[in-house]
């Protein structure tokens, strides 16, 4: 991922993470507000509902007492507490008192319990509220909740109780007033609240027993679950809070309280849900999601351009710098890179122009001084390799010189065994001039497929006897050649004598015996192979010139063997190196790719 | 019931409007168009009564007595009959009553099978088969002579003749000068059609009305104003009907529950307010004379052990019942009420809401004085079958038998019979009608000694009686 990129993406995170935590924090911060918010109102409104509670509950008491202190229903508790009392006189009594004090449920039960009248479901007649006799002091007591059977369902009512007691017997006014849509219209909610009453009490769930102050709730069964936890807990628990979602809108979620209506012995009678609205909450964090949204678009489409300009001005001298030192490493070394301004990036193009500056002179300096040393060295080997033929020669030709001084059969001898001797220094001579000639005339590689472990037990194979020759110190052979290696595009002559070279090297290492380790391996289209010993190894300054042509740290030697090898392994697209340390051994690694690169094909065919 | 004539010492007065205050919405005053509605049709006919005539009409014993036919002659097998018209009988469009107008009247009612030819003073009927009982069905229902003018106007030869008709709301009489039965004491009669019995309760205690209806509930504050109250013997009937095709009522074990936990005495004493008498039978005890043979006290236990038999458990049964009647309505709720004592579950609703019903409760009236033809009468309209012996009609052991007969099928279930019940103004006298509820407006009277001064008297101009 290149640097421009790296700095685009950074500004685009940064920008879209604040914008994106502004949002966040906004939203949540509205949502908290919002759930106060809710919450007293709600809170507002379940007090709200129980004032009215409490001030339907006194009203109720007040119209069951004012018929209970009627001077007709006195007259009526006399009437029925004598003897022949016929109570099937009074059977619409209660739904006439009903209407007059306007009141939902009216019951006259008589000192037993037994319904005289019944408002709400007059064929209720002599049946008996086994739950009005066992209290004794109903005038005493407010208004409570009960649950009021109808002839076609359940009703819940405010209920009150009052006697009229006659000749030790009572006359039971029991008056109500239903809990209902009309109930919950009364109450003065806030926008976007709503108040439910589930007033069924039988076991299973039914819908219609759901109410808001319009009728019917509609999707009733999705509350349900709320009324059936309210059902499961127990008196003092918490209010249940439920969220819902009556659309596929978001916007539609309304939130419910539900709060537990119960009777005087804290039986669960109903069930008020106050439902608060949250659209406009959702609403509110849409459009901050929305506007979050757009701000981030528009954000970070303005950090891209932005950072695409900054990045731009500050990855060009980049840019420039890294095609420059490309160029160097090429070989350019006249390579410039454009200085602008005097900020860092300016100055770090200064530093590198004047950096490629130093290096290139450095650089002209060394290959000076290396050509030099180069000359030097094979001046030193030239007159050394001369010096040696020469110095015979001379004694030779001296020798001969001092022999024609003397008699004519000396002479001929002498002349004889110098003619000889200056053939063989001849020879010699000419094999030192044909090994210069011919490393500076190295064939061009034929390449042919070649088999590495093959060719390196080739070149071991010869050298062979040597190391088990009479009178030398043995050197052991080991082999560790993966079996199977691709073969490789190369010369197997040039081959052949690069690796003779090397293990002609490693026996000259140890004269004093040791092991020679070959190794071969593969490794993504190159084949490797290395060449060890367990000589004295070399310097840190021998390796590094151990390559330089003419070079050598034997005694006897041209230093052009490892300088072959290394032409060869060149010409063949790959490269050799030398690990060693003094008294641990040298190993050299050759690596050659499994087919060369183009210009030494291009070079060999051309060659051909 | 109340006699209402304590002021008969007072010597008759002719004159007033007598103010009468009806439930029902009467909306034709032809007699060939007799509402089907139980209720609208027993006003209907009480208002055709009072502008027609029959041929033959019941006296109090329920037995047949000479109405425009004075005298009637038949063969020995009933297939001819030969009716006397009363002479000089006028319709009210001043038409004369004669043989070839009944004939004519006859024949527009019946097909082929009964033809009427007129003779001198006679009209004859000519039946294919036998027909005994003609004299009873042209005393009962709707067989009112009538005249259709030449401009299409239904005239009649009752007492009273039309003077004002605002369809289904209001009908004004006028007594009828010329009438064969002389001219009623009444100058007219008003009838205020369609008005509810709460209304008619208001009407009746402020005076605006002198003969309205009364419901069971209004019974006790009408007398505690101390206003008359007049109740015929038991017409109605209320009964469970059971459906054939139900499957929650089939099991006759559950019918038999459903008989037996029933309050009865309750339904009649309290919810009717003592109008009406706990019913076992179908035919009241006035009608057959056999009905307190047939049990109406409730055995829950034995309900109660009747149904905790029964496995499985009986589902629930569901019981109509007709929503325009509010004394219907409480019946069922107690009907289900009490089945719920024995653990049978019956869920009330109004008739023609729910698709299936197990159950109705039906109100049917008496459709006839005959004790014979009101049971095949009530049976048919309960939706049974019942063939009564030939001669049943006039034995009553075999009446008896029959009747024992349906009910033991468990498939009707009498609850109560009801009367009619009326309130009358103070100013009402001679108020005498049949046991079973049929009125005798013409011999009516006001006294304008009671009450406000609200009527002029007049001189009668047609015959007194």
């Amino acid at each position: 991922m290149s640097f421009r990129i790296k700095l685009l993406l950074i500004f685009a995170v940064t920008v879209a993470a604040a914008v994106g935590l502004v949002a966040w924090g906004v939203s949540t911060t509205t949502r908290r507000a919002f759930e106060r918010l809710d919450e007293q109102r709600t809170a507002a409104l379940v007090a709200q509902f129980q004032r009215e509670f409490a001030a339907r509950g006194e009203e109720v008491v007040r119209k069951v007492s004012g018929i209970a202190d009627a001077e007709a229903t006195t007259r009526m508790a006399i009437e029925l507490s004598s003897q022949k009392a016929d109570p099937s006189a009074y059977l619409d009594d209660a739904t006439g008192l009903a209407k007059s004090y306007q009141l939902n449920f009216l019951e006259l039960a008589g000192n037993d319990g037994a319904r005289i009248s019944s408002a709400q479901w007059p064929a209720r007649f002599g049946y008996k509220n086994e739950w009005v006799t066992a209290e004794k002091n109903w005038n005493a007591q407010g208004a409570f909740l009960r649950r009021e059977e109808l002839p076609d369902n359940v009703a819940l009512a405010l209920t009150a109780v009052r006697t009229v007691p006659v000749g030790g017997k009572n006359l039971y006014i029991i008056g109500g007033a239903r809990l209902n849509k009309g109930f919950l219209a009364s109450l003065v909610l806030p926008a976007g609240m709503r108040a439910l009453l589930y007033s069924n009490l039988e076991p299973a769930f039914v819908a219609e027993a759901l109410t808001d102050a319009s009728g019917p709730v509609k999707q009733a069964e999705r509350l349900q679950p709320l009324v059936d936890a309210v059902r499961k807990s127990s008196p003092g628990s918490p209010p249940i809070v439920q969220t819902l979602t009556w659309t596929t809108d978001p916007a539609s979620a309304e939130t419910f309280h539900a709060i537990p209506l119960r009777g005087r012995r804290d039986e669960l009678l109903g069930v008020l849900l106050v439902g608060s609205s949250r659209h406009d909450l959702v609403t509110l964090s849409q459009t901050i999601r929305n506007l979050a949204l757009g701000v981030g678009g528009g954000a970070m489409a303005l950090c891209l351009i932005l950072g695409w300009w900054v990045s731009a001005r500050v990855t060009r001298p980049l840019e420039q710098l890294a095609a420059g030192a490309r160029a160097v490493a090429a070989g350019d070394w006249t390579t410039r890179v454009e200085t602008r301004g005097r900020d860092e990036v300016g100055q770090l193009a200064g530093a590198f122009n004047e950096m490629i500056r130093q290096l290139a002179e450095q650089r002209e300096r060394l290959v000076q001084v290396e050509r030099v040393a180069a000359w030097r060295e094979l001046a030193r080997r030239l007159a050394h390799e001369l010096k040696n033929p020469l110095f015979p020669l001379q004694i030779t030709v001296e020798n001969l010189q001092r022999a024609r001084e003397g008699s004519p059969e000396q002479f001929d001898e002498v002349f004889r065994e110098s003619t000889a001797a200056l053939r063989a220094e001849l020879a010699n001579l000419n094999a030192i001039v044909g090994r210069f000639s011919d490393f500076a005339r190295m064939p061009t590689p034929h390449l042919q497929n070649v088999d590495m472990n093959e060719a390196v037990r080739a070149a071991v194979r010869l050298f062979e006897p040597q190391f088990s020759a009479v009178g030398r110190p043995p050197i052991t052979t080991e082999f560790f050649l993966t079996p199977v290696l691709p073969e490789i595009q190369a010369d197997p002559e040039l081959l052949h004598r690069a690796l003779q070279n090397l293990v002609l090297n490693a026996m000259d290492a140890m004269a004093a015996g040791g092991t020679l380790t070959l190794r071969t391996q593969a490794h993504d289209s190159v084949v490797r192979v290395e060449v060890s010993d367990t000589g004295a190894g070399l310097t840190r300054e021998e390796c590094e010139r151990l390559f330089t042509p003419y070079y050598t740290s034997k005694q006897h030697g041209t230093g052009l063997g490892l300088a072959i090898v290394q032409s060869v392994v060149s010409d063949h697209g790959g490269k050799i190196s030398v690990e060693s340390e003094p008294g641990h051994g040298t190993t050299f690694r050759i690596e050659l790719p499994v087919v060369p690169p183009a210009p030494a094909a291009e070079s060999s065919d051309a060659k051909v | 019931m109340v006699a209402a004539n304590a002021a008969a010492t007072t010597r008759p007065h002719y004159g007033g409007t007598l103010r009468i205050e009806l439930r029902a919405s009467v909306a034709s005053l032809d007699p060939r168009e007799i509402p089907g509605d139980r209720v609208q049709a027993a006003a209907a006919t009480k208002i055709y009564a009072l502008v027609y005539d029959r041929l033959v009409t019941l006296d109090e014993h329920g037995q047949p007595a000479a109405a425009l036919a004075t005298s009637w002659e038949y063969d020995g097998a009933f297939k001819r009959w030969q009716l006397r018209l009363r002479p000089n009988v006028k319709f009210h469009d001043g038409a004369p009553l004669v043989p070839e107008v009944v004939a004519e009247w006859w024949n527009a009612w019946h097909g082929p099978d009964q033809t009427a030819s007129a003779s001198g003073d006679t009209v004859t009927i000519q039946a294919g088969k036998a027909v005994p009982e003609l004299l009873m069905e042209l005393a009962e229902g709707p067989r009112f002579v009538f005249h259709v003018g030449s401009d299409g106007v239904v005239s009649g030869t009752g007492p009273f003749r039309v003077t004002e008709w605002q369809t289904g709301r209001r009908l004004t009489l006028a007594a009828n000068e010329d009438y064969w039965g002389g001219r009623p004491f009444l100058d007219g009669v008003s009838i205020e059609l369609g008005v509810s019995s709460a209304q008619q309760m208001i009407d009746f205690e402020l005076g605006q009305a002198d003969l309205v209806e009364l419901e069971p509930a209004q019974v006790r504050r009408a007398t505690q104003g101390g206003r008359k109250v007049w109740s015929s013997s038991p017409v109605e009937i209320l009964a469970l009907v059971i459906d054939a095709k139900s499957s929650a009522v089939s099991d006759a074990r559950v019918r038999q529950a459903l008989g037996q936990v029933i309050d009865r005495a309750a339904i009649a004493n309290v919810l009717l307010q003592r109008q009406g008498e706990p019913a076992g039978s179908l035919l009241p005890q006035w009608l057959s004379g056999y009905a307190f043979l047939f049990e109406t006290a409730a055995n829950v236990e034995q309900a109660r052990k009747t149904v905790s038999d029964l496995s499985p458990a009986p589902g629930p049964i569901t019981l109509a019942y007709d929503g325009t009647d509010a004394l219907a309505r409480t019946v069922a709720e107690r009907v289900a009420l009490n089945a719920r004592d024995a653990g049978l579950t019956v869920q009330t609703v109004v008739a023609g809401a729910s698709g299936i019903t197990d159950v109705r409760l039906v109100r049917l009236r008496l459709g006839s004085v005959d004790a014979a033809r009101a049971l095949e009468a009530l049976v048919k309209a309960m939706g049974e079958q019942l063939t009564l012996p030939a001669g049943a009609a006039g034995d009553p052991e075999q009446l008896y038998a029959a009747e024992r007969g349906v009910l033991e099928s468990g498939r009707v279930i009498p609850l109560a019979y009801v009367t009619d019940t009326v309130g009358l103004g103070p100013q009402v006298r001679n108020w005498l009608p049949l046991r079973w509820g049929e009125w005798r407006l013409p011999d009516v009277w006001l006294d304008p000694s009671t009450g406000e001064s609200r009527t002029s008297s007049s001189s009668p101009s047609g015959t007194p009686r």
